[in-house]
């Protein structure tokens, strides 16, 4: 298996600066302004989501993670990808640059999985498009959700895989750059070089471990399992909904559909493999016509197909463990598997 | 005997084979539905944090079950009775005299979840057993909303009842803000909320009453061709696609409520169970008024609402 340790111990350059103010919102404000199509958590009554905003004001920081992951900034929910008539009008393409503010560890790595999915062999123009123009500017988290497992992955939520990366230590702003975009949104702000004192008090904060989750992973007892009654059992109370999969920041299943018989849009939107109607073959023959093929797919696609790629299509965020309405648990799921 | 000694030595004493009952979640202070045997009878546990309505998970039991009911719960076993999907000679039904269940979120919002082991209430209050020590919150600061205009409290359909019968609410003054609005201003509050759904059906697929295999608003995309016959067509209506916009969001939420006339239980599964908490008891709560009002109908009737219809005609 492939250590999912970043490349950020390469680069010599990283810069590690304090600013004097509120960042997020002056990147925000920056990158508005300098035409960025900008992805940031708005608050609404309780709780954060991901949107696309127009103003800093509107984003609020406030949060463990936002109940939608950043995903949608690369792949959003809807995209037309063909406009057509009597033959193919129009095929849209994302012009603007994107960034997201806001993202955490977990998710900046889910895109880094995504990626792998939707660039390595055949290339996905519509993801490419947005992906070349997007930069991430990440939070550093300070304390985990109750139902957090990144650390499992070799994520650190203290150092997320992004351009930028902001941390409130001690009552400072902390501002580093992890690439060469990072870098350059950098110089648009005034920051003066971190101190002594200041670099221990950061590297301090990132060596730091956070008291969280661990989930067990034994890809050889998983292998053997396929057929175990296990998976009926964790089913049982399953309700075949989509909350896991669509708030799953490194789920990318989707389906494609015409809208218009003479004259329309051919669009991609999200899918589920926890729909029955998502393996439903047009011979009427569905391969996983039952609940639990469905649950047991979920969990063998994130921990054992995907490792064809090199990794767990997990990173530990929580999401489906919070917002399942049964309470399934991948971490007591995966690590009890019998 | 406390609550949770009731309710294991009762359904130690029904014999069933299969129990339907609250058990605890790994890591956290709530409970979850779990299908059992009597050697786990030991596991059975009870709190106001067992939110959830059981009455999905029995329609695919076979065989005596029996299983710890909460008023809305029961309302909506009566109610899978009525409409044939479930024997009532099969269950052993141990009912709740509820109180309201807490809003898991709004605990969230207080208290930090992990600190918590156990929850219980007593009296106005609700005293969570923290890691360090206890504490006591009023039980009127975390009640779920739902709970506050429940009709059934007390089951309407059981074999045992744990707890003294209660009174219900009767009446519908939390649609009042919404009912005054204009027209206008409501269309405008309802389509901000439907603009958060991500169409994950979650609302569908916990509700007890969305049992159909087939759902009208499931895009069906199997693949249709010039060869394709006009009755092949016609079986496979595409009513709605996948896109996810605010108004085939709501086309999606009024079609799904419609099909609750004068069925809901009111248990509050599908609100609970939105990852954008879109306040969807509204839609059923309103359209609960409008049945009982309009068409004189009362959830407690034996005959179930759409049959009631027909009979009456036109």
């Amino acid at each position: 298996m492939r250590t999912s340790h970043s490349s950020q111990s390469l680069i010599c350059w990283v810069i590690k600066m304090i600013y004097e103010g509120d960042f997020l919102k002056d990147a925000i404000s920056n990158l508005l302004a300098r035409g960025y199509k900008v992805f940031a958590p708005v608050k609404l009554g309780d709780f954060h989501l991901f949107r696309e905003v127009k103003s800093a004001e509107e984003a609020d920081f406030g949060y463990i993670l936002p109940r939608n992951s950043a995903k949608i900034a690369v792949f959003p929910e809807n995209e037309v990808l063909i406009k057509y008539s009597s033959w193919i009008d129009e095929i849209p393409f994302e012009e603007t640059r994107i960034a997201i503010v806001g993202i955490k560890a977990c998710d900046a790595k889910a895109i880094k999985l995504l990626d792998e999915h939707f660039l390595e062999g055949f290339v996905d123009p519509y993801y490419k498009s947005r992906r070349e123009k997007l930069l991430t500017v990440a939070i550093t988290c300070e304390e985990p959700g109750i139902n957090c497992f990144c650390q499992s992955f070799g994520i650190n939520p203290r150092k997320p895989e992004a351009d930028v990366v902001f941390s409130r230590i001690g009552g400072k702003t902390f501002v580093n750059a992890y690439s060469d975009a990072g870098k350059d949104f950098l110089s648009e702000f005034n920051l003066r070089n971190e101190g002594e004192e200041e670099a221990r008090l950061r590297q301090n904060f990132e060596r730091e471990t956070l008291e969280m989750r661990k989930i067990e992973i034994d890809v050889e007892k998983l292998k053997k399992s396929f057929e175990s009654s296990y998976w009926k059992e964790v089913a049982v109370n399953c309700k075949s909904c989509g909350v896991c999969t669509y708030l799953c920041p490194t789920c990318f299943c989707f389906d494609i559909y015409d809208e218009g018989e003479k004259k329309g849009v051919r669009i991609r939107a999200w899918d589920s493999c926890q729909f029955p109607l998502h393996t439903l073959e047009s011979s009427s023959h569905n391969p996983r016509a039952e609940k639990w093929q469905r649950l047991r797919n979920r969990f063998y696609d994130k921990f054992y197909y995907a490792l064809r790629k090199g990794d767990y299509y997990c990173v530990g965020c929580g999401r489906c463990i919070d917002f399942c309405p049964a309470g399934i648990d991948i971490v007591s799921v995966i690590s009890g598997v019998r | 005997m406390n609550e949770v000694e009731k309710i294991r030595e009762e359904l130690k004493k029904s014999g069933a084979e299969r129990i339907v009952a609250f058990v605890k979640k790994e890591n956290e202070p709530r409970e979850v539905l779990a299908v059992l045997s009597q050697k786990d009878i030991d596991k059975v546990t009870f709190s106001p944090l067992s939110v959830n309505n059981p009455a999905k998970l029995l329609m695919q039991l076979n065989g005596k079950v029996a299983v710890v009911a909460k008023g809305c719960d029961a309302m909506a076993i009566r109610q899978l009775i009525k409409e044939g999907k479930l024997k009532r000679e099969n269950l052993f039904i141990v009912g709740i005299s509820c109180r309201g269940v807490i809003d898991y979120r709004k605990l969230s919002k207080i208290e930090k979840l992990s600190e918590i082991r156990e929850v219980r209430l007593e009296g106005e209050e609700v005293v969570l057993k923290m890691r360090n020590g206890e504490k006591r919150i009023p039980f009127a600061e975390v009640i779920e909303e739902n709970c506050l205009y429940c009709e059934h409290p007390t089951p309407v359909i059981y074999d045992v009842l744990i707890g003294e019968a209660r009174e219900g609410r009767k009446d519908f003054s939390d649609l009042e803000k919404l009912e005054k609005m204009s027209r206008e201003e409501r269309w405008e509050y309802w389509i901000s909320q439907f603009e958060r759904c991500i169409r994950c059906h979650a609302c569908r697929s916990v509700c007890p009453l969305c049992y159909c295999e087939e759902c009208i608003v499931d895009p069906s995309n199997l693949a249709i061709s010039p060869m394709s016959t006009a009755e092949d067509k016609a079986s496979y209506p595409r009513l709605l696609g996948k896109t996810v916009n605010a108004k085939d969001n709501a086309i999606y939420h009024i079609i799904r409520v419609l099909h609750h006339a004068g069925r809901c239980s009111g248990c509050g599964e599908c609100e609970r169970a939105c990852p954008m908490e879109l306040p969807l008891r509204k839609l059923e709560r309103k359209l609960e008024k409008v049945v009982k009002e309009v068409f004189g109908y009362d959830l407690n009737e034996d005959i179930p609402f759409f049959s009631k219809l027909d009979m009456l005609g036109d």
